[in-house]
């Protein structure tokens, strides 16, 4: 096809090429278009069977029930969802800080040659499977933890959590770095000829100028944290259970069943009513909805900050 | 902050500038950055030291091999490091290529031993040349009828490689073929090319046909590569008259050292190739020919100390990461157990993904780069598509492994598990992510590259084909590499669409039910058995992340040598 003379090429008419080029463009375009069949096949087929799991259990119940218990038919929400609330709310209060300082540093302090390390190493981070990580978890963590002294049970919420938040510091600290690396540098000269210190420009200049976009790297990073399977599957346990509230401490020592992990039990036990195997996609549905909103947010934030800069 | 105390007349005017401050800020973040490189860094030491149990060894052992190879090693990086940073690249480079190739060497040969025999090999690529060369050879004489090329495009490889379907034609011919007592053995349906050269009743040896389906290409490959680099077609053809050469001296004296003549075909081809080519070139730059040494003195430090340690008697450490784990099978006893099955699957899910979500995702990425309006109904479309791609990148991996439990196995009733399913389920997982490093490798091709093209009078796909994309090549690569690495180590899809918790036989087509390397590892993660836990989980966990270290690796090496400067 390239091998073609291009003498009589130029002069005979060209339909057959014209139709040809129109032929690879909607090739490509199928191509293009698949990305919108991969989201509308989600939302279908999860909500067939959701919707057939609803008709049989009322989403009232099924979103405000306190009780999950496939054997017995008791499908609530809730205990899941404090599994996942718990693993979210600690992985956030270790990677967000982390990961912002991190970012702070990388783009403010770091030289040259450290950033050619500290960056690389970051996003090898980010590439550890998960499923090591949950072996990390349960292998070495939980017994660590136990040696120093914290009464956490083989299975627990607390190393499964630690582990998550490992995990994400590398997507807060990229994120906030591309945003705090975009704030321009007129400001920083304009905070130094004031008179400010490094600190003061870092932490009073940069750091807010940039903060919808590090905003934006932490709802991001919620919804990984949501969205997580095999570090929870691996070292959380399998056992709903709902918040106790009267001895909150208590709490991160015992092992919880967050929404990803009860899938994955749904699926893979032996012997599941019809009724139970649907509950899967009701699940499912749900922990959709919640992460593909967090990340519309996400983005829309940080399309604003670069509005903003560029 | 910034702007509190405007009445003062400069900012600190009545303190000291305060440096202590600033600097525990500075050595916080530092901690905080180092935080959790330095936590997985120690855990990923416990978990090595689990796998490879180092301190089994005798000290005279260790003592042995540290003098032998570490010392050396380690003094001949600080040298690059300090004087010779071109070295450095090159002891990176000698040192990684055999790596990756003898990677690969695994990946083929495990292809040839359980899942198509060196025949079918020949038969399928035989046939594809075939079908490839009918349409080149339409396309040559009658270069105008582009309707009629779609005909041979879409009959060609279904006449070569997959025969016709039975129909009525085809009984009808038959039928009348046995009226006249004639039989031409047709049995109700067309056979193709393919079939036919496995019915013959003589083939040529194994080697022969490796050596002419995978060497000469490779070779050839290669031989070209280097004309074009060099400008000279003698070198080219001497690449590929040395790899046929040293091809067939393996196959000859291969036997008398005990290596099998298909695996050193394989070696020779993936490795030995390679290295050659890229030290050749070293030496002819002669910019960093001291790298040399690293790869030559690590090979002389193991046998030498082989022979140290093996003349006084010290015995070696008793690894659960050892040769016996990665070719055997899971058992119920740790000491046996292996995870071999589980790599076949692996690699044969990386088959899948990479024949299905790479076409797609390079192919919508170059549709968005390069042809997508940006106004009107389409231009809101394309919007529509490019902000769906950013989120589904977003969308959890557990999600995509229910899309594929609904889709694959209770829409379409394909068997629960197979590796055809975990690859598809897995390949739209990484379909955004390739889509993504796709579009951002075209992005980067100068906007005068296609102005030049178009001046030419070239259309926009001779554009596309002949300049887009064989600059945006490398960086396509790199992030499909990358994105390869996040499959190979996904767990999530394959426990949704019950991918077997582990399996004693390899699977041998794509429509078996398999294990994969993170799978056959969850698995293992649940024994409580001591020995399974800190030994057999440590030795699968080092497997996988071995793999995907060389593959990063490999990503990297090209994103630096082919990055685009500014």
């Amino acid at each position: 096809m390239s091998t073609e003379t291009p003498g009589p090429d130029i002069t005979s008419r060209p339909t057959g090429r014209a139709a040809r080029e129109r032929m690879y463009r909607y090739v490509l375009l199928l191509c293009a278009a698949a990305s919108i069949l991969v989201t509308v096949s989600i939302v279908v087929l999860l909500a067939r069977d959701a919707i057939t799991f609803f008709t049989l259990v009322n989403p009232v119940d099924f979103f405000t029930g306190t009780e999950f218990l496939i054997s017995r038919n008791v499908y609530g929400l809730l205990p899941l969802l404090s599994g996942t609330l718990l693993v979210t709310v600690i992985s956030a209060v270790i990677a967000l800080p982390t990961g912002v300082a991190a970012a702070v540093y990388l783009s403010e302090y770091a030289s040259d040659q450290m950033r050619s390390v500290l960056k690389p190493g970051l996003e090898i981070l980010a590439g550890i499977p998960t499923v090591v990580y949950g072996i990390f978890a349960l292998v070495y963590v939980t017994p660590f933890l136990q040696t120093i002294g914290l009464p956490v049970n083989t299975f627990n919420i607390l190393s499964a959590s630690i582990m998550v938040g490992i995990m994400i510091i590398p997507m807060v600290s990229s994120l906030s770095e591309d945003a705090m690396s975009s704030v321009p540098d007129s400001l920083r000269q304009a905070g130094y000829g004031m008179g400010a210190t490094k600190f003061e420009v870092t932490t009073g200049v940069v750091v807010p100028a940039a903060a919808s976009g590090i905003f934006s790297s932490f709802i991001l990073a919620l919804s990984r944290a949501i969205g997580e399977t095999m570090i929870v599957v691996v070292a959380a346990g399998s056992r709903p259970r709902m918040l106790n509230f009267s001895d909150p401490l208590a709490n991160l020592f015992q092992g919880y069943q967050p929404m990803t992990a009860a899938m994955v039990q749904i699926n893979s036990a032996d012997s599941v009513s019809q009724l139970g195997f649907t509950s899967l996609f009701a699940i499912g549905l749900t922990l959709f909805v919640i992460t593909f909103l967090l990340n519309l947010l996400s983005n829309r934030i940080a399309a604003r900050y670069r509005e903003e800069y560029e | 902050m910034a702007t509190r105390e405007p009445e003062t007349g400069w900012h600190g005017e009545n303190s000291d500038v305060n440096h202590l401050r600033g600097r525990a800020f500075e050595a916080t973040c530092l901690a905080a950055t180092a935080f959790g490189l330095v936590s997985v860094m120690l855990l990923l030491l416990f978990v090595a030291n689990d796998a490879f149990r180092p301190f089994s060894a005798d000290a005279g052992w260790l003592a042995t091999y540290a003098a032998t190879v570490v010392v050396p090693l380690a003094a001949l990086a600080v040298y690059y490091y300090r004087l010779d940073e071109p070295a450095g690249e090159v002891a990176y480079v000698t040192s990684g290529l055999p790596v990756v190739g003898l990677l690969l060497t695994g990946g083929f040969a495990v292809l040839f031993i359980e899942l198509l025999s060196v025949l079918e090999w020949f038969a399928l690529l035989i046939s594809l040349v075939v079908a490839g060369g009918l349409i080149v050879a339409h396309g040559r004489l009658r270069p105008k009828a582009a309707l009629e090329r779609l005909g041979v495009v879409f009959l060609s490889p279904v006449i070569t490689v997959f025969g016709l379907p039975p129909t009525r034609f085809n009984w009808f011919v038959t039928d009348a073929a046995a009226a006249l007592g004639l039989d031409f053995g047709l049995y109700y349906r067309v056979i193709s090319l393919r079939e036919a050269i496995m019915l013959l009743p003589f083939v040529p040896t194994d080697w022969a046909m490796l050596l002419l389906t995978l060497v000469l290409p490779v070779a050839g490959a290669a031989g070209w590569f280097v004309k074009q680099r060099r400008e000279s077609r003698r070198d080219g053809l001497a690449v590929v008259g040395m790899t046929t050469a040293v091809a067939v001296l393996g196959v000859v004296a291969g036997p008398l050292l005990g290596i099998g003549t298909d695996v050193w075909l394989l070696i020779v081809t993936f490795a030995v190739l390679p290295l050659g080519v890229y030290v050749e070139g070293v030496i002819r730059r002669g910019e960093g020919v001291c790298g040399l040494a690293f790869p030559v003195v690590a090979v002389l430090g193991v046998v030498v100390g082989g022979v140290v340690t093996g003349a006084l008697g010290f015995a070696g450490p008793d690894p659960w990461l050892d040769w016996g784990f990665l070719t055997s099978a899971t058992s119920r006893t740790a000491a046996d157990a292996g995870i071999y099955p589980a790599m076949v699957g692996s690699v044969m899910m990386i088959i899948v993904i990479v024949l299905t979500t790479f076409p797609v995702g390079v192919g919508a990425a170059i549709y968005l780069e390069e042809y997508a309006p940006s106004q009107g109904l389409m231009g809101k479309f394309v919007t529509l598509i490019e902000i769906n791609i950013g989120n589904l990148a977003g969308v959890p991996s557990v999600v995509y492994g229910l899309l594929g439990l609904a889709l694959f196995i209770r829409v379409l009733q394909w068997p629960q598990g197979s590796i055809i399913v975990a690859g598809l389920a897995v390949g739209l997982l990484i379909l955004p992510i390739v889509i993504i490093s796709a579009q951002e490798a075209i992005r980067s091709v100068p906007d005068s590259f296609r102005q030049a093209s178009y001046g030419m009078g070239a259309t926009r796909w001779q554009t596309i084909r002949q300049v887009v994309l064989p600059e945006a090549l490398p960086g396509i690569l790199t992030g499909t590499i990358l994105a390869l690495g996040r499959a190979i180590g996904e767990t999530a899809p394959l426990l949704m669409i019950g991918a077997a918790a582990s399996v004693r036989l390899a699977p041998n087509s794509f429509f078996d039910v398999a294990s994969m390397m993170p799978r056959q590892i969850f698995s293992w993660s649940s024994e409580l058995d001591p020995s399974f836990r800190h030994g057999v989980l440590a030795a699968g966990v080092i497997t996988l992340l071995a793999v995907l270290l060389v593959m990063n690796a490999t990503a990297i090496v090209i994103r630096n040598r082919y990055q685009r400067t500014g």
